[in-house]
């Protein structure tokens, strides 16, 4: 298995263990900014030392670039597909011209669930296009 | 559904074991690349770009075309 191979299922399982631990936070503590600590989980996709092998002198061969380049283009199509979605949905539930008020709190937490959807669906890419055929 | 044959075939098995059986890693090193890389091209997971193709054909001090094949689709 490649080291950028291990790196993604070490993300996917942070991220799995990040949506797990906010479901059990939601459920105990309701939502609210405490509910938000659970993302700080998300620190532990710096672990794995194949994250940092940049700062290590080690390389991506073209494969292995080709893959990353795609999982992180992937992961930020996500992005822009549940940032669309949500605007609109916004939209077309409270109405384009409505104002709204929120927390603060749900601002940041909207930004750490979307850093949360790039890393699952970059790491998922990269497990898949390992795996895949001719064109991975 | 019949899996298509490759558009790329390439006798990088073969020519290692001609070549005195020659690891995948030393190949690897020798191509620039990692053995993953090697593992995936002998699959047929993986087309490699030109220079990568050249790299592998001058480590069996052979041509490129011995190396790899190209099956023109009908479509092609």
């Amino acid at each position: 298995m490649s080291d950028s191979e291990k790196w993604a299922r070490w993300t996917l399982g942070v991220v799995a263990l990040t949506i797990a631990a906010y479901g059990v936070f939601v459920a105990f503590l309701g939502h609210g900014p405490a509910t938000s600590a659970v993302f700080a989980l998300l620190t532990l996709t710096a672990i794995p030392a194949s994250s940092r092998r940049y700062f290590k002198g080690r390389r991506f061969d073209e494969r292995e670039r080709e893959i990353a380049h795609k999982a992180l283009r992937a992961g930020f199509s996500a992005f822009w597909l549940a940032y669309i979605g949500l605007i609109f949905a916004i939209g077309i539930v409270k109405g384009w011209d409505a104002n709204l008020t929120a927390p603060v709190w749900v601002f940041t937490e909207t930004l750490l669930w979307a850093a949360t959807l790039i890393w699952g669906v970059e790491a998922l890419t990269t497990i898949l296009l390992y795996r895949g055929g001719p064109r991975a | 559904m019949p899996n298509p044959e490759p558009e790329i075939a390439n006798h990088i098995r073969r020519l290692r074991f001609e070549h005195g059986e020659m690891t995948q890693d030393d190949l690897a090193k020798q191509a620039g690349v990692t053995r993953h890389t090697i593992m995936a091209l002998e699959a047929g997971k993986y087309f490699p770009s030109l220079l990568l193709a050249f790299r592998i054909a001058r480590a069996f001090a052979a041509p490129v075309e011995r190396v790899f094949e190209y099956h023109a689709r009908e479509s092609d």
